[in-house]
């Protein structure tokens, strides 16, 4: 009798939900499969997809590169603040959060400062008498523009899962033997795989989908799928394109986002086995 | 004899179409304390919450001093409990915890305050009500939560598994004290335990059971000593269990041997269970027995030795304060009085065989754990 | 191995902070420009405090996330008790539901949020403006209640499920024991998802920014369209305060927290209940403080009495009082205290027209060009003007009435006029090489130079190179000119609109084509930069007018609005800051005397001749243009 009462709670937000996303989700559909002049059905959305597979392939390249850069650089300050004091860790883990909580906006418009050509960056070069370099409107600027942004995205995760790894698995292994090389290939990295999934699929989703930072840092030609998308909704008036783009882009982000939890799911069991 | 105070009837629980409880009677009598026992799965923590509102049966009524109370939520029941792992609110110190009851009721608070210091003398916890229940010991938070649930002066406590979380020193102590609690207040106490000793050792009534349904009611003596079938005699104590055949009114066969015993009442050939009590068999030089086997293992239990004897391939407990040697042959004898002859049931064959003797010890802690995760 | 570690962490946190260190340094600082440390100054600050408009965007953004997260909190704390009473399949389906808007990138999300608002409200209730403050809102909670359902549903499955069976046993009734002893057990839950649902709502920008309208801005989305813009130094010092302010909240926050480790481990025994009670109450008045002043902002925002004008004009287009100019919408409310100006920008007439057509929004006053204007009444997207309400439109001179997009002057009031040349930067380009529009196909110059950020300039740039008439309809020549941009495309540094100024001030860029009004703004500001105008090849000559749109709701105010700016002496303060051409030359006499005369803004006649205008395109050749437009910035 209890029970039955408590579950009523959650049909408001059931409701809720189903309103404002699964229904909102049909909406862009019925907007991808119909025309924008005349508004009845047509495939012709879908058809002029066929143009955007390079831009959605180039968006997906950029993202994963970002991902694993962000792995590559996260993972070690993730390690490093998980094995700090308890205060030292706090106060670290404050300091990766605080980045995301200020205006992504204006910092990565820092960056333009940073990198155009009459930028800082730039300047100092030529203080020292260095050749000038193109660093702004470079895909290199773009990835640096989301791993920048996204870092923390994957900082956390790995943190999360570093510090849980209980010590003791890591004093078994040098007992068996391990080298602290092997120790971290056999024991370390493996458990912490939850972080590191979750912590790509952290990265990758906005990355994939972002257009404030290709349209700030990058050029004529580092078009990402996002771009795309905001300039059918809001300059190219075809919102039925655009519809059908972001129709395209949330199926790519639940297959990627799928297969990382199959391959999760496998790795933790393979874990615990 | 006390007033009957609960009575279920004809009561049935299933979930998700599992049957967890299956045709419960049973009554419980002012004042008594009386003890639910059985393996874990076997529905008497279901029984216990069904009596304290927590979950309404699928068919059958729950009276309550004469009044159906089926559908009566727990707070409006004279009837408090304390739970397995005690549940104390951890973000209440000593004193709230006790005293949560009384504010309910909105009883004054100098009231409160007397109560509760009472309360918390009689469980021995004075001078800690200012303290956060999980900085307390096992044994003090199990205190608590009796307190917590006397303090309301319920007609019955419902006990699931108390002590089950605490140490077998601490859970003596407990026991004794639990039982000094109930006679000095009068309540009733329906009690839920796996542990047999403890059963047999607090409990004016105990009601064994299995696989949802009541195996046997009795005093703690009758249980023991006159077990109704094979799951009985094997979870209290420790039982050798065997075929045999009633051939007439105190005269039964087994091992191709005719004994003598103090049952009746069977049909005449009637298939039977034979239980005999490890400690009930007498050792004796080996042309003197009834029977005759060789030792097969030797354990060293303190007040006694466990030994497996092997009779004819079928392996008997014996428990004795002598030192008999692996591959030596003993014979036993069996007095009359140490028989004891039970209906065949679905138990028949499952028990009593110690065969695979180490093995059953295993399971049965592995229950034990069970129960307590 | 620790040393390296130590090392990298170090190299990652000055990674991080250098982009803010860089902003924060930018918000003391004399000049404009972020790059160039000029001197110290407190002033943009005290600018700041001075801003209204921002200061009530802050409003906005914080009432939209307080309100936003705590009723995501308390639905999402109540509905995460019911989904844990569910049976296993339910609550995997309830799961699967809650996980969709945190795996959705947050683009799409918002679009569909948008589509769905507009689809509802629009088609479906036939309501002007259906993205309001309310659909914000509920993008918000949205969003926000998932961060609320994770984390208080782990609470909820580690709590001992005898905790509430106890309480109800001592007497709670269901409610009572959720009171009494679930919620506590699970308040850290419901903290820490309150505060992650308040800080993503705060800080959100791409779910709104496709949610909202133009009534109803957040912080973030309005700072969009300001880094457009030469971005304004105060921006950097509210930069500076929200960084301070969250930098004292988390380490405050952190302080209590080792605090309240120590006491525990110190001792033990004692209950910290009362520490907490403490804690709960300077908590809940901060809450009850934030929440006051939202509402104050909220509530003040749109008194009641007040009737508020949307306009939407492009951006750098009004007087907005710097460098010593008329403020005009702040006269203009002052002249008429009854009218609170809600004043958004577009960059470009086709955002106008998309947000516009997509629907959702209530805009009283929009300024379009020619051909967009000719576009709108096709469609029926305008309302007629009644020039009763505007007498000042007997000052517009008759060379711009009965013009060729509105030849009955029914629909519209001109603004301004011009034409669009190339800027360039005298240092870096070579004169001989400004012969005319191949200038921006020049290879020497490659990566230097910017291109229209909108199809029908971009498009008339390459008609007048190709000899083709600017308002064909020749899918072929189209086709032909969308080629010619796309070999331009390798050597451009960006598309632009807004963006302009920034990047040809700093000479980050060194030619660009671009309006005649802004190119002389920007003159203004970099002695460097200088106008060209290819008089042989032909060139577009605009008229910007001001209209109210079908989905207007105060047309008698907007009427006030235009006929305001029609005030000779209004105009006139008003051009010489926009330095755009005035079609009322009664406006002349208020002006500086050296921009009437300048030849960038008022050609002679000769030199009009050559000009043309954009006429209205038939709406598949627009979307035509425009698709071929898309495919040559996207391919």
């Amino acid at each position: 009798m209890k029970k039955n009462n408590s579950v009523l709670l959650s049909t408001p937000y059931l409701l809720w939900m189903v309103a404002f996303t699964l229904i909102p989700l049909g909406v862009v559909g019925y907007y991808a499969l119909t025309d924008p002049a005349t508004g009845v059905f047509s495939l012709t959305n879908l058809q002029n997809l066929g143009m955007y597979w390079g831009v959605l392939w180039q968006s997906i390249v950029y993202s994963l590169i970002s991902a694993f850069i962000c792995l590559l650089l996260g993972y070690p300050v993730a390690y490093f603040i998980a094995h700090c004091s308890d205060t030292a860790q706090k106060i670290l883990y404050m300091l990766v959060m605080l980045p995301m909580c200020m205006s992504f906006l204006l910092r990565t418009l820092a960056w333009v400062g940073l990198l155009q050509d009459t930028g800082l960056i730039n300047r100092l070069l030529q203080l020292l008498g260095l050749p000038q370099m193109q660093l702004i409107r470079t895909p290199g600027a773009v990835v640096l523009g989301m791993v920048y942004n996204y870092l923390p995205y994957m900082i956390l995760p790995l943190y999360s899962t570093i510090v849980k790894i209980d010590h003791r698995l890591v004093e078994a292994a040098w007992d068996l033997g391990c080298t602290p090389v092997q120790t971290f290939a056999k024991v370390i990295f493996p458990l912490s795989m939850p972080g590191i999934l979750s912590g790509i699929t952290m990265v990758f989703v906005p990355a994939v989908s972002t257009f404030y930072i290709s349209q700030k840092l990058g050029g004529t030609d580092t078009v990402l799928i996002g771009d795309v998308i905001e300039r059918q909704f809001k300059q190219g008036n075809n919102p039925n394109l655009g519809a059908a783009l972001s129709l395209v882009l949330m199926i790519l982000v639940f297959v990627c986002t799928g297969i990382m939890n199959r391959f999760g799911a496998d790795e933790e069991g393979g874990v615990i086995a | 004899m006390s007033k009957e105070l609960i009575r279920l009837r004809d009561l049935t629980m299933e979930f998700d179409g599992e049957r967890i409880l299956d045709g419960i009677n049973l009554y419980i009598n002012d004042h008594e304390f009386l003890t639910l026992l059985g393996p874990s799965g076997c529905g008497k923590t279901t029984t216990l919450r069904i009596i304290g509102g927590f979950l309404t049966p699928t068919s059958g009524t729950v009276t309550f001093d004469g009044e159906v109370i089926n559908d009566l939520p727990p707070y409006k029941r004279q009837i408090n409990t304390v739970f397995q792992r005690y549940a104390l609110f951890p973000h209440l110190d000593v004193y709230d915890n006790v005293a949560f009851g009384l504010k309910l009721k909105k009883i004054p608070k100098d009231e409160i305050d007397r109560r509760v210091h009472e309360m918390l003398e009689i469980v021995s916890l004075k001078g800690y009500e200012n303290r956060s229940v999980n900085a307390l010991s096992g044994g003090q938070q199990q205190r608590v939560a009796i307190a917590r649930a006397l303090i309301n002066e319920p007609k019955v406590l419902l006990l699931d598994e108390p002590l089950g979380a605490l140490d077998l020193r601490l859970r003596k102590d407990m026991q004794n004290e639990l039982k000094r609690i109930q006679q000095a207040t009068g309540i009733t106490f329906i009690y839920v335990t796996h542990d047999q000793e403890e059963a047999l050792s607090m409990s004016d009534t105990v009601v064994v059971m299995d696989k949802g349904r009541i195996q046997q009611i009795g005093k703690p003596e009758d249980i023991y000593n006159e077990p109704k079938n094979a799951f009985v005699a094997d979870f209290i104590g420790e039982s050798n269990i065997l075929d045999g055949v009633m051939l007439a009114d105190y005269r039964v066969k087994f091992f191709g041997r005719v004994f003598e015993c103090v049952d009746k009442g069977f049909e005449p050939n009637e298939s039977v269970d034979v239980v005999i009590r490890p400690e009930d068999i007498d050792i004796v030089p080996p042309p003197q027995g009834h029977l005759i086997g060789v030792v097969t293992s030797v354990t060293f239990k303190g007040l006694n030795y466990d030994i497996i004897v092997d009779f004819r391939g079928f392996k008997w407990l014996i428990q004795t304060t002598d030192f008999h040697g692996v591959g030596s042959t003993i014979g036993i004898r069996l007095n009359p009085e140490d028989i004891h002859i039970m209906h065949k049931s679905e138990y028949s064959g499952m028990f009593g065989d110690y065969s695979s003797y180490s093995a059953e010890y295993d399971e049965l802690t592995e229950d034990a754990e069970d129960e307590e995760e | 191995m620790k040393k390296t570690n130590r090392f990298l962490t170090i190299l990652i946190f000055i990674f991080l902070y250098i982009p803010m260190f860089v902003l924060i340094v930018a918000s003391f600082n004399t000049g404009k420009d972020i790059t160039n440390f000029e001197g110290f100054t407190l002033n943009r600050y005290v600018e700041l405090f001075h801003d209204e408009h921002l200061l009530k965007l802050l409003g906005n953004s914080l009432l939209v996330s307080v309100l936003a997260s705590l009723i995501a909190t308390v639905f999402g704390t109540v509905s995460a008790v019911g989904i844990n009473a569910l049976n296993p399949k339910m609550r995997q389906a309830a799961m699967t539901l809650t996980n969709i808007p945190m795996t959705n990138p947050d683009i799409v999300t918002g679009v569909s949020l948008g589509l769905l608002f507009v689809f509802i409200g629009t088609k479906m209730l036939g309501q002007r403006d259906s993205l309001t403050f309310w659909t914000l809102l509920i993008a918000h909670i949205t969003f926000s209640l998932p961060y609320v359902i994770l984390n208080v549903m782990p609470k909820l499955k580690q709590m001992d499920r005898s905790l509430t069976d106890a309480a109800m046993d001592l007497g709670c009734t269901p409610f009572q024991a959720f009171y009494k002893v679930t919620l506590p057990e699970i308040m850290p839950g419901i903290v820490s998802g309150g505060i992650m649902a308040f800080t993503m709502s705060l800080d959100d920008f791409v779910i709104s920014y496709f949610v909202s309208g133009l009534d109803f801005v957040t912080l973030p989305v309005e700072i969009y369209s300001y880094t457009k813009k030469p971005i304004q130094p105060k921006i950097y010092a509210m930069f500076t305060l929200l960084f301070a302010l969250i930098f004292v909240l988390m380490v405050a926050m952190n302080v209590m927290q080792i605090q309240g480790d120590r006491k525990k481990k110190e001792k033990r025994a004692v209950s910290d209940s009362k520490a907490m009670r403490t804690f709960k109450r300077v908590a809940a008045g901060f809450a009850a403080v934030v929440i006051l002043v939202a509402l104050g902002f909220g509530i003040f925002g749109t008194r009641q009495e007040q009737i508020t004008l949307n306009v939407y004009n492009w951006g750098q287009y009004i007087a907005d009082g710097s460098d010593d100019s008329m403020e005009v919408i702040a006269e203009f409310e002052k002249r008429y205290p009854h009218i609170k100006v809600n004043y958004s920008t577009y960059d470009s007439n086709e955002i106008m027209y998309s947000k516009l057509s997509n629907g959702g929004i209530t805009v009283d006053v929009i300024i379009p060009s020619d051909y967009m204007i000719a576009r709108l009444i096709e469609e029926d997207m305008l309302l007629p003007l009644d020039f009763d309400n505007i007498p000042n439109y007997s000052y517009i001179d008759e060379s711009f009435k009965n013009t060729s997009y509105d030849p009955e002057n029914v629909y519209s009031v001109p603004y301004t006029w011009g034409t669009v040349g190339i800027l360039y930067n005298t240092k870096h380009v070579d004169v001989a090489d400004v012969t005319g529009w191949e200038l921006l196909w020049n290879e020497k110059y490659k990566d230097k130079i910017l291109m229209f950020g909108n199809s029908r300039d971009a498009f008339g740039i390459a008609q007048y190179l190709l000899g083709y008439d600017v308002n064909t309809t020749d899918k072929a020549q189209l086709q032909e000119c969308a080629d010619l941009l796309k070999a331009q495309k390798p050597i451009l540094q960006q598309y632009v609109m807004d963006e302009i100024f920034a990047t040809m001030q700093n000479e980050e860029a060194w030619i660009a084509p671009y309006y005649a009004g802004d190119c002389l703004v920007m003159m203004e500001e970099n002695e460097n930069l200088a106008f060209y105008l290819p008089e042989d090849q032909g060139f577009n000559l605009f008229i910007d007018a001001m209209c109210i749109p079908t989905c207007a709701k105060e047309k008698e105010a907007a009427e006030l609005f235009i006929n305001f700016l029609c005030d000779p002496e209004i105009a006139g303060a008003n051009m010489d800051w926009i330095c755009y051409s005035t079609p009322l030359s009664a406006a002349k006499n208020y002006m500086d005397p050296e921009t009437v005369s300048n030849p960038v803004s008022y050609p002679s006649d000769e030199v009009l001749a050559n000009g043309s205008s954009y006429a209205y395109l038939p709406e598949d050749i627009s979307r035509f243009v425009e698709s071929l437009f898309m495919d040559v910035r996207n391919s």
